[in-house]
């Protein structure tokens, strides 16, 4: 089976043939009837769709239930400034994309402070409102009679360059844009973009902990999909010459939705074989056009559940977020693990910082330091309040007073992502990585915060962009190597055992080039073997000159690598000091132990 | 000056009904941080279902039971077969799709059962020409007692919610699902509980709104879900008293543009209501800003 994927997927994806498939189509369409090059071209519209979808919903992890409204948008938009206002077809199609981009942005507006549900909500709303307002306006898009007179092929009045386009033209025209989009969407997927996407797709907390804005993300990834979703609609205007309020109703957005469901979400090849199925499969089962709506109904109500990969999980390989061209130019000489060089006032300062929860005071008063080259414990029993500090210091949580220093600059309260920025970074108690990504993607999860080259450079697949790649995936080599786990670099980490987890999260960390890390119980649950890799990371971070707090309850783990130890009990400061005299104090012991009086 | 007092009135009386569709959706977000995004098919079924029954000879009373009968059956099929699996796929969103698809379903049978025309839906009680005169002015009482009711049913809930031992392990379990199961709260129970609850206070909701528009289609609910969920962020998620004020504000307000501005102009101050409460005050007027769970 996996013989089959393997084949199928190198077989599909293969560049010969795709460029086949597009010349095939390019040429072979003279050689077809009027209606049939007509179907091909409402394949290439719907292929655009899904891939709209596909990138918000299967890459970012974000719904859209109003996907024709974007669609309308853009359909109208580009309908009424070719037919009202006489702007050129090539000035009005990538209008229509804009416009389509713009309403994204606002229907998203509110992702950073909502649940991701409401979204959901809103482009519902929005999907159903687009529809009555254009039935209710009139005056601009002909109401519930129509917009008809559209510019089109078949009125014979729609010219691109002075040449006028017939049918067959027209399908060229969009069959080159449709995969012009493709390729750009794929180097987009395939870029720490992509890989950001997905992130924030998987976990939120931890994509912010990264440096990941998740609202900006969020609404980057609607922005885009509406745009397209938008290009699609303007190419849709002057395929038929008119538009109506019932072509970009909510049956419309169903439709879109159903098409990315059964492809598989996240799979950009899984969306063409599933456009092409409901393009076809509908024109020829008219008989059942009366059940098409329960069957599309059934479709989303339980492909999720049974069929959670869709057709691209039966028939292909999961989708790669790395670009193999750049895989392929990694340097293979040792590179270093470097960090950001230390300046003056370099530490990390948490002073007095309390952390409330209505009425239980998780961390009281709790004042620490952490300086370049040194490498702080922070112990206490379970429920001490360590993990809140962490979560505190890493811009989780707001804390109730107190306040946090890093660089002499206050970063008490800022966005996690904006506190990762400044190269403090954080591991969690639970390893929170990307499961279907392989190692080697999710420890370049970790260089987002470093790249440089810009969003236009990665869709366009500059070699600026391809080199910066590349630099990041040796340094992915040497942590790899340093933490022991090159072996299985390409593997998807929902196949590796517990331990791996583990040190692939503090090798994310590393990548990050941090100046400070935090280290919450990376030890729990590894195995001997695995802690001597993973003191061998720690040692290396404090012979790069980071600050490392390290929370953790193996003692003899601790005694071994620490230089301060801060104890905590009921979220106080009970003990700072180094490690012999812990062992000493009273304090600590009754903490533990108890203390003598009790008994 | 009557007018005013007319689109008031209505508003009103809208605008509570709304306030329970609300309440409907508080009530899963409460257990499992979902919402039944076939919310609107539910309540169409259950106006349709009475509707039929009623014109079929059957007692009002009986029909009214019947359909909430079958919405019951309808929301435990919901809860186990779409909600429960999907939220158990981690980091997905797949429980709004799967909702989605029951309602699309749910739509789809409806057109092919009772064709896609408008049923007339019966009177129930009042007529809609029957009126009172209260200051001069004529006052609809089939809006009258849809609001006693929609009323009525909220105080019902909250006292259910706040007295009954049930009421308190929901509360628990919204709090914290994990703690609530381990000091032995039946979750699952619970769950389907909010659930079916969600849905009797849908179907209510559908026929009351059906009482006042006169009418039901298979595409009725979507659009009412939307004014629902309007409803529920302006008073804040969660909040009872909160869904009850917002939906009353969204109602008078949709009458009022709808009066005096253009009706076409309705969903369109929805949605922008929408955008602003949450550009503005995210947490709604009665609710609390969350705090993530790390």
């Amino acid at each position: 089976m996996i013989a089959i994927r393997t084949f199928l997927t190198r077989l599909l994806t293969h560049p010969a043939t795709i460029l086949g498939a597009i010349a095939i189509l390019f040429f072979g369409s003279a050689y077809l009837s009027g209606g049939t090059v007509a179907i091909l071209g409402f394949l290439m519209l719907n292929i655009l769709l899904a891939q709209s979808m596909n990138l918000l919903t299967g890459i970012a992890g974000q719904i859209s239930l109003g996907h024709a409204g974007f669609y309308g948008m853009g359909a109208y938009a580009s309908g009424i400034l070719m037919k009202t206002v006489g702007l050129p077809f090539i000035v009005s199609v990538p209008a229509a994309a804009v416009i389509g981009a713009l309403t994204g942005y606002l229907v998203s507006f509110p992702a950073g402070r909502v649940r991701e549900f409401y979204l959901g909500m809103m482009t519902l709303a929005f999907g159903l409102i687009f529809r009555e307002v254009v039935r209710e306006w009139d005056g601009l898009t002909g109401g519930a009679v129509g917009l008809s007179g559209v510019p089109s092929t078949t009125l014979r009045n729609l010219s691109l360059f002075g040449v006028t386009l017939d049918g067959l033209d027209y399908f060229r025209v969009v069959l080159i844009v449709t995969a012009v989009v493709m390729w750009l969407v794929h180097n987009f997927i395939q870029s720490r973009y992509g890989r950001a996407f997905y992130a924030i797709h998987a976990s939120e907390v931890a994509a912010g902990c990264l440096g990941i804005p998740r609202a900006g993300t969020k609404q980057m990834a609607y922005t885009i999909a509406a745009g397209m979703a938008g290009l699609a609609g303007g190419l849709y205007a002057h395929m038929i010459g008119y538009l109506g309020p019932e072509s970009f109703d909510l049956a419309r957005s169903i439709e879109v939705l159903v098409t990315t469901v059964v492809g598989g979400l996240g799979s950009m090849a899984g969306q063409i074989l599933s456009a092409i199925v409901f393009t076809f499969l509908p024109e020829k089962l008219q008989v059942f056009a009366q059940y098409q709506f329960i069957v599309y109904g059934l479709i989303l109500a339980f492909t999720l559940i049974l069929l959670p990969r869709g057709l691209a999980g039966l028939f292909l390989l999961p989708p790669r977020f790395i670009k193999p061209a750049s895989l392929r130019h990694v340097a293979t000489d040792g590179v270093a693990i470097r960090t950001a060089g230390t300046v003056a006032d370099a530490a990390l300062k948490v002073e007095g910082v309390t952390m409330r929860f209505g009425g239980l005071v998780a961390v009281d008063n709790v004042s620490l330091e952490l300086h370049p080259g040194r490498i702080t414990a922070l112990i206490g029993p379970n429920g001490s309040g360590k993990s809140t500090l962490v979560n505190v210091v890493s811009g989780i949580y707001q804390p109730t007073s107190g306040n946090v220093r890093f660089y002499g600059e206050e970063i008490t309260g800022l966005e996690d992502h904006r506190i990762a920025g400044l190269g403090l970074m954080r591991t969690f108690q639970d390893p929170r990585l990307v499961p279907r990504f392989t190692v080697r993607e999710n420890l370049l999860l970790g260089a987002h915060r470093r790249y440089r080259s810009s969003a236009l450079a990665a869709t366009l697949a500059l070699p600026s962009a391809a080199k910066e790649e590349a630099a990041f995936l040796a340094t992915v080599d040497a942590v790899t190597k340093m933490a022991g786990i090159a072996d299985v670099a390409d593997q998807p980490l929902e196949s590796l055992p517990y331990g791996y987890r583990r040190l692939v999260e503090v090798g994310r960390a590393l990548l990050a080039e941090p100046r400070a890390i935090l280290l919450d119980e990376p030890a729990a649950g590894l195995s001997e073997a695995e802690m001597v890799l993973l003191a061998r990371m720690i040692r290396a971070m404090k012979d790069a000159g980071l600050m490392v707090l390290l929370i953790e309850h193996h003692m003899d783990f601790v005694a071994e690598l620490v230089d301060d130890v801060v104890v905590l009990d009921s979220g106080r400061v009970i003990y700072h000091g180094d490690i012999g005299g812990m062992r000493q104090s009273p304090a600590v012991i009754a903490a533990y132990l108890g203390t003598a009086d009790h008994a | 000056m009557e007018e005013f007092l007319t689109l008031l009135l209505a508003g009103i009386s809208v605008g509570a009904v709304y306030g329970l569709i609300a309440i409907g959706l508080n009530l899963t977000f409460w257990t499992t941080k979902t919402m039944n995004f076939g919310q609107g098919s539910v309540m169409m079924l259950c106006a349709m279902l009475t509707a039929t029954l009623i014109a079929r000879g059957w007692p009002q009373a009986l029909s009214i039971l019947a359909a909430l009968g079958i919405i019951v059956v309808l929301m435990v099929f919901t809860e186990t077969y779409t909600v429960r699996p999907a939220l158990k796929i981690e980091g997905s969103m797949g429980w709004a799709v799967s909702t989605l698809g029951v309602g699309i379903v749910l739509q789809g049978c409806a057109a092919l059962w009772f064709g896609s025309q408008a049923l007339a839906f019966p009177d129930i009680i009042f007529s809609a020409i029957d009126d009172v005169v209260v200051f001069g002015v004529h006052v609809s009482l089939q809006y009258i007692a849809v609001l006693v009711l929609a009323l009525a049913l909220v105080v019902v809930f909250e006292l259910l919610v706040r007295g009954t031992v049930w009421g308190r392990a929901m509360r628990a379990v919204s709090m914290d699902s994990d703690l609530a199961s381990v000091i032995g709260i039946p979750t699952r129970t619970i769950v389907l509980g909010s659930y079916i609850g969600s849905g009797i206070l849908a179907g209510v909701s559908g026929i009351l709104v059906a009482q006042i528009g006169g009418t039901v289609d298979p595409a009725f609910g979507f659009e009412l879900v939307i004014f629902g969920f309007v409803a529920a962020v302006l008073g804040g998620m969660g909040s009872t008293t909160g869904a009850l004020v917002g939906g009353i504000v969204a109602g008078v307000l949709q009458q009022m543009v709808g009066g005096y501005i253009s009706s076409a102009a309705q969903h369109g101050m929805a949605f922008a209501l929408l955008i602003l409460i949450l550009v503005v005050r995210p947490q709604g007027f009665f609710g609390q800003r969350e705090i993530v769970k790390v």
